[in-house]
Protein backbone atom coordinates (compact mmCIF):
# COMPACT_ATOMS: atom_id res chain seq x y z
CA UNK A 1 0.00 0.00 0.00
CA UNK A 2 1.34 3.10 -0.97
CA UNK A 3 1.96 5.77 1.59
CA UNK A 4 -0.31 9.10 1.11
CA UNK A 5 1.05 12.71 1.17
CA UNK A 6 -0.01 13.28 4.56
CA UNK A 7 1.36 10.11 6.40
CA UNK A 8 5.09 10.82 4.61
CA UNK A 9 4.35 14.94 6.52
CA UNK A 10 3.48 12.91 9.46
CA UNK A 11 7.08 10.38 9.29
CA UNK A 12 8.69 13.82 8.67
CA UNK A 13 6.78 15.40 11.26
CA UNK A 14 7.68 12.74 14.02
CA UNK A 15 11.16 10.85 13.26
CA UNK A 16 12.06 13.83 10.63
CA UNK A 17 12.56 10.55 8.94
CA UNK A 18 14.21 12.25 5.47
CA UNK A 19 13.87 8.99 3.63
CA UNK A 20 9.99 10.05 3.58
CA UNK A 21 10.57 13.52 2.62
CA UNK A 22 12.60 12.18 -0.02
CA UNK A 23 9.56 10.44 -1.17
CA UNK A 24 7.53 13.46 -1.22
CA UNK A 25 10.09 15.32 -3.25
CA UNK A 26 10.40 12.41 -6.03
CA UNK A 27 6.18 12.72 -5.90
CA UNK A 28 5.93 16.54 -6.10
CA UNK A 29 9.56 17.32 -8.32
CA UNK A 30 7.97 17.21 -11.94
CA UNK A 31 5.26 19.91 -11.15
CA UNK A 32 7.00 21.82 -9.46
CA UNK A 33 9.71 21.84 -11.43
CA UNK A 34 7.50 22.33 -14.16
CA UNK A 35 5.50 25.21 -12.90
CA UNK A 36 9.40 27.60 -12.22
CA UNK A 37 10.17 26.60 -16.07
CA UNK A 38 6.83 28.28 -17.21
CA UNK A 39 7.07 31.12 -14.40
CA UNK A 40 10.63 31.88 -15.29
CA UNK A 41 10.30 31.43 -19.28
CA UNK A 42 12.23 28.04 -19.36
CA UNK A 43 15.24 29.18 -18.05
CA UNK A 44 15.32 25.66 -16.80
CA UNK A 45 19.15 26.41 -14.41
CA UNK A 46 16.91 29.53 -12.57
CA UNK A 47 13.85 26.87 -12.50
CA UNK A 48 15.78 23.74 -10.60
CA UNK A 49 17.62 26.84 -8.03
CA UNK A 50 14.13 27.54 -7.14
CA UNK A 51 12.88 24.28 -6.89
CA UNK A 52 15.47 23.32 -4.39
CA UNK A 53 14.95 26.84 -2.11
CA UNK A 54 11.09 25.12 -2.49
CA UNK A 55 11.76 21.74 -1.19
CA UNK A 56 14.56 22.91 1.41
CA UNK A 57 11.99 25.65 2.68
CA UNK A 58 9.49 23.26 2.87
CA UNK A 59 11.04 20.91 5.29
CA UNK A 60 12.41 24.01 7.43
CA UNK A 61 8.74 24.75 7.56
CA UNK A 62 6.99 21.46 7.35
CA UNK A 63 5.41 22.39 11.11
CA UNK A 64 3.79 24.95 9.56
CA UNK A 65 1.73 22.52 7.10
CA UNK A 66 -1.35 21.84 8.80
CA UNK A 67 -3.01 19.47 6.25
CA UNK A 68 -6.37 22.42 5.56
CA UNK A 69 -4.58 22.57 1.96
CA UNK A 70 -3.55 19.43 -0.29
CA UNK A 71 0.23 19.42 0.05
CA UNK A 72 1.12 19.93 -3.79
CA UNK A 73 -0.79 23.44 -2.98
CA UNK A 74 0.98 24.35 -0.20
CA UNK A 75 4.50 23.30 -1.92
CA UNK A 76 3.36 25.57 -4.99
CA UNK A 77 2.98 28.51 -2.52
CA UNK A 78 6.41 28.07 -1.24
CA UNK A 79 7.52 27.14 -5.05
CA UNK A 80 5.78 30.71 -6.00
CA UNK A 81 7.09 32.88 -2.88
CA UNK A 82 10.76 31.61 -3.85
CA UNK A 83 10.13 32.97 -8.02
CA UNK A 84 8.66 36.13 -6.90
CA UNK A 85 11.27 36.65 -4.13
CA UNK A 86 14.08 36.17 -6.94
CA UNK A 87 11.87 37.92 -9.78
CA UNK A 88 11.87 41.24 -7.35
CA UNK A 89 15.37 40.81 -6.78
CA UNK A 90 16.03 40.85 -10.27
CA UNK A 91 13.38 43.84 -10.41
CA UNK A 92 11.12 42.00 -13.30
CA UNK A 93 8.18 40.89 -11.05
CA UNK A 94 5.80 43.15 -13.50
CA UNK A 95 5.17 42.98 -17.18
CA UNK A 96 7.04 41.80 -20.23
CA UNK A 97 10.26 42.90 -21.45
CA UNK A 98 9.94 41.68 -24.73
CA UNK A 99 13.78 42.15 -25.79
CA UNK A 100 14.87 40.01 -23.28
CA UNK A 101 12.05 37.60 -24.40
CA UNK A 102 13.39 37.33 -27.76
CA UNK A 103 17.25 37.05 -26.72
CA UNK A 104 16.52 34.69 -23.93
CA UNK A 105 17.52 31.02 -24.22
CA UNK A 106 14.18 29.28 -25.19
CA UNK A 107 14.42 25.53 -25.77
CA UNK A 108 11.08 25.39 -27.29
CA UNK A 109 11.88 27.40 -29.81
CA UNK A 110 13.80 24.60 -31.23
CA UNK A 111 10.21 22.69 -32.25
CA UNK A 112 7.69 25.00 -34.47
CA UNK A 113 3.79 24.36 -34.77
CA UNK A 114 1.69 24.39 -31.95
CA UNK A 115 3.29 23.54 -28.41
CA UNK A 116 5.92 26.28 -29.76
CA UNK A 117 3.30 28.54 -30.27
CA UNK A 118 1.44 28.07 -27.58
CA UNK A 119 4.09 28.24 -25.04
CA UNK A 120 5.23 31.44 -26.46
CA UNK A 121 1.97 33.02 -26.35
CA UNK A 122 1.55 31.79 -22.64
CA UNK A 123 5.12 33.60 -21.90
CA UNK A 124 3.50 37.11 -23.88
CA UNK A 125 0.85 36.84 -20.72
CA UNK A 126 1.78 39.39 -18.12
CA UNK A 127 2.86 37.42 -14.79
CA UNK A 128 -0.51 37.44 -12.77
CA UNK A 129 -2.38 36.07 -15.84
CA UNK A 130 0.55 33.60 -16.85
CA UNK A 131 0.71 31.95 -13.05
CA UNK A 132 -3.41 32.07 -12.80
CA UNK A 133 -3.59 30.00 -15.96
CA UNK A 134 -0.10 27.75 -15.08
CA UNK A 135 -2.01 26.78 -11.76
CA UNK A 136 -5.93 26.40 -12.43
CA UNK A 137 -5.27 25.03 -16.03
CA UNK A 138 -2.12 23.29 -16.70
CA UNK A 139 -1.83 21.83 -13.04
CA UNK A 140 -5.49 21.30 -12.23
CA UNK A 141 -5.82 23.64 -9.08
CA UNK A 142 -9.03 25.23 -8.20
CA UNK A 143 -9.95 28.64 -8.19
CA UNK A 144 -9.55 28.72 -4.53
CA UNK A 145 -6.28 26.48 -4.54
CA UNK A 146 -5.06 28.68 -7.01
CA UNK A 147 -5.88 32.05 -4.82
CA UNK A 148 -4.12 30.23 -1.80
CA UNK A 149 -0.85 29.71 -3.89
CA UNK A 150 -0.75 33.12 -5.19
CA UNK A 151 -1.85 34.73 -1.73
CA UNK A 152 -4.54 37.21 -3.75
CA UNK A 153 -8.24 36.97 -3.47
CA UNK A 154 -10.52 34.27 -5.53
CA UNK A 155 -12.24 36.91 -7.88
CA UNK A 156 -8.55 38.30 -8.68
CA UNK A 157 -7.73 34.64 -10.03
CA UNK A 158 -11.14 33.97 -11.73
CA UNK A 159 -10.44 37.43 -14.10
CA UNK A 160 -6.81 36.57 -14.36
CA UNK A 161 -7.66 33.43 -15.86
CA UNK A 162 -10.42 34.65 -18.24
CA UNK A 163 -8.05 37.56 -19.15
CA UNK A 164 -5.02 34.95 -19.41
CA UNK A 165 -7.47 32.52 -21.93
CA UNK A 166 -9.15 35.54 -23.58
CA UNK A 167 -5.34 36.20 -24.84
CA UNK A 168 -4.55 33.37 -25.62
CA UNK A 169 -7.45 32.42 -27.81
CA UNK A 170 -6.52 35.95 -29.57
CA UNK A 171 -2.72 35.13 -30.11
CA UNK A 172 -3.83 31.31 -31.28
CA UNK A 173 -6.38 32.22 -33.71
CA UNK A 174 -4.85 30.24 -36.67
CA UNK A 175 -4.77 27.30 -34.64
CA UNK A 176 -8.67 27.03 -33.76
CA UNK A 177 -9.84 23.71 -32.37
CA UNK A 178 -11.04 22.91 -36.23
CA UNK A 179 -7.06 22.92 -37.04
CA UNK A 180 -6.31 21.04 -34.41
CA UNK A 181 -8.53 18.24 -35.25
CA UNK A 182 -6.98 18.01 -38.83
CA UNK A 183 -3.51 17.62 -37.77
CA UNK B 1 -14.69 20.33 -28.41
CA UNK B 2 -14.82 24.13 -27.77
CA UNK B 3 -11.72 26.36 -27.40
CA UNK B 4 -10.99 26.32 -23.41
CA UNK B 5 -11.49 22.53 -23.65
CA UNK B 6 -8.45 22.41 -26.72
CA UNK B 7 -6.48 25.02 -24.40
CA UNK B 8 -6.87 22.98 -21.40
CA UNK B 9 -5.52 20.33 -23.00
CA UNK B 10 -3.02 21.93 -24.94
CA UNK B 11 -1.93 23.37 -21.41
CA UNK B 12 -1.96 20.16 -20.05
CA UNK B 13 0.07 18.20 -22.84
CA UNK B 14 2.51 21.12 -23.03
CA UNK B 15 3.59 20.15 -19.17
CA UNK B 16 5.19 16.80 -19.71
CA UNK B 17 6.98 14.78 -16.29
CA UNK B 18 9.97 16.10 -15.76
CA UNK B 19 12.50 13.06 -15.15
CA UNK B 20 14.39 13.74 -11.89
CA UNK B 21 17.74 13.06 -12.93
CA UNK B 22 19.55 13.68 -9.72
CA UNK B 23 16.99 16.23 -8.86
CA UNK B 24 15.97 14.62 -5.44
CA UNK B 25 18.88 13.36 -4.49
CA UNK B 26 20.60 16.95 -4.89
CA UNK B 27 17.72 18.12 -2.79
CA UNK B 28 18.98 15.66 0.41
CA UNK B 29 22.39 16.47 -0.15
CA UNK B 30 21.18 20.33 1.37
CA UNK B 31 18.95 18.97 3.83
CA UNK B 32 20.01 19.76 7.61
CA UNK B 33 21.41 16.56 9.71
CA UNK B 34 18.09 15.14 11.61
CA UNK B 35 17.26 16.29 14.66
CA UNK B 36 19.07 14.34 17.74
CA UNK B 37 16.56 11.71 18.62
CA UNK B 38 16.13 12.36 22.35
CA UNK B 39 17.00 8.42 22.79
CA UNK B 40 19.02 8.84 26.06
CA UNK B 41 16.11 11.01 27.78
CA UNK B 42 13.84 8.49 27.08
CA UNK B 43 15.79 5.86 28.61
CA UNK B 44 16.28 7.92 31.44
CA UNK B 45 12.62 8.69 31.91
CA UNK B 46 11.27 5.24 31.50
CA UNK B 47 14.30 3.85 34.09
CA UNK B 48 13.88 6.44 36.72
CA UNK B 49 9.74 5.76 36.53
CA UNK B 50 10.28 1.93 36.55
CA UNK B 51 12.82 2.35 39.63
CA UNK B 52 9.81 4.93 41.15
CA UNK B 53 7.32 2.36 40.87
CA UNK B 54 9.25 -0.72 41.97
CA UNK B 55 9.75 1.35 45.56
CA UNK B 56 6.25 2.78 45.77
CA UNK B 57 5.23 -1.78 45.26
CA UNK B 58 7.84 -2.29 47.53
CA UNK B 59 6.59 0.34 50.08
CA UNK B 60 3.04 -0.42 49.60
CA UNK B 61 3.79 -4.46 50.03
CA UNK B 62 4.35 -4.55 53.48
CA UNK B 63 8.39 -4.70 52.62
CA UNK B 64 7.54 -6.99 49.27
CA UNK B 65 6.14 -9.98 51.21
CA UNK B 66 4.26 -10.22 48.87
CA UNK B 67 7.02 -11.53 46.44
CA UNK B 68 8.30 -14.15 48.90
CA UNK B 69 5.33 -15.58 49.50
CA UNK B 70 4.75 -15.93 45.68
CA UNK B 71 7.88 -17.27 45.32
CA UNK B 72 7.16 -20.06 47.80
CA UNK B 73 3.88 -20.85 45.91
CA UNK B 74 5.40 -20.99 42.93
CA UNK B 75 8.12 -23.78 44.55
CA UNK B 76 4.70 -25.79 45.46
CA UNK B 77 3.67 -25.80 42.48
CA UNK B 78 3.85 -29.30 40.09
CA UNK B 79 6.87 -29.50 38.10
CA UNK B 80 4.86 -29.91 35.21
CA UNK B 81 2.66 -26.51 36.05
CA UNK B 82 5.63 -24.70 36.14
CA UNK B 83 7.10 -25.65 32.88
CA UNK B 84 3.41 -25.08 31.46
CA UNK B 85 3.31 -21.41 32.62
CA UNK B 86 6.94 -21.37 31.33
CA UNK B 87 6.09 -22.54 27.95
CA UNK B 88 2.98 -20.30 27.47
CA UNK B 89 4.92 -16.99 28.93
CA UNK B 90 7.14 -17.79 26.29
CA UNK B 91 4.93 -18.16 23.06
CA UNK B 92 3.45 -15.10 24.32
CA UNK B 93 5.85 -12.95 24.07
CA UNK B 94 7.34 -14.54 20.46
CA UNK B 95 3.96 -14.22 19.22
CA UNK B 96 4.19 -10.14 20.40
CA UNK B 97 7.79 -10.14 19.43
CA UNK B 98 7.09 -11.59 15.74
CA UNK B 99 3.84 -8.99 14.97
CA UNK B 100 5.56 -6.08 16.25
CA UNK B 101 8.77 -7.20 13.81
CA UNK B 102 6.36 -7.75 10.78
CA UNK B 103 4.22 -4.92 11.46
CA UNK B 104 7.59 -2.35 11.11
CA UNK B 105 9.26 -4.50 8.60
CA UNK B 106 6.04 -3.91 6.07
CA UNK B 107 5.78 -0.10 7.23
CA UNK B 108 9.57 0.29 6.06
CA UNK B 109 8.92 -1.52 2.96
CA UNK B 110 5.56 1.01 1.72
Amino acid sequence: MELTDADLVARVLVDDDQHAFSELVRRHQSSVRGLLRQLTRTDIALADDLAQQAFLRAYKNIRSFRGEARFSTWLYRIAYNCFREDARRRKELVGIDEEQLQTQHDPQAADPGLRHDLMRALNLLPLNERSAILLCCQNGLSHDEAARVLDIPLGTVKTNVLRGREKLKRMLADWGPHQVKQI
Amino acid sequence: MNQEDWLDRELREAAPYIDDEGFTARVLQQLPPPRRRHDLLRAVILLGMAFLASVLAYVVSDGGRFVSVTLERLAALPALWVFGLALASGLVIAAAGATAAISKSRASLT
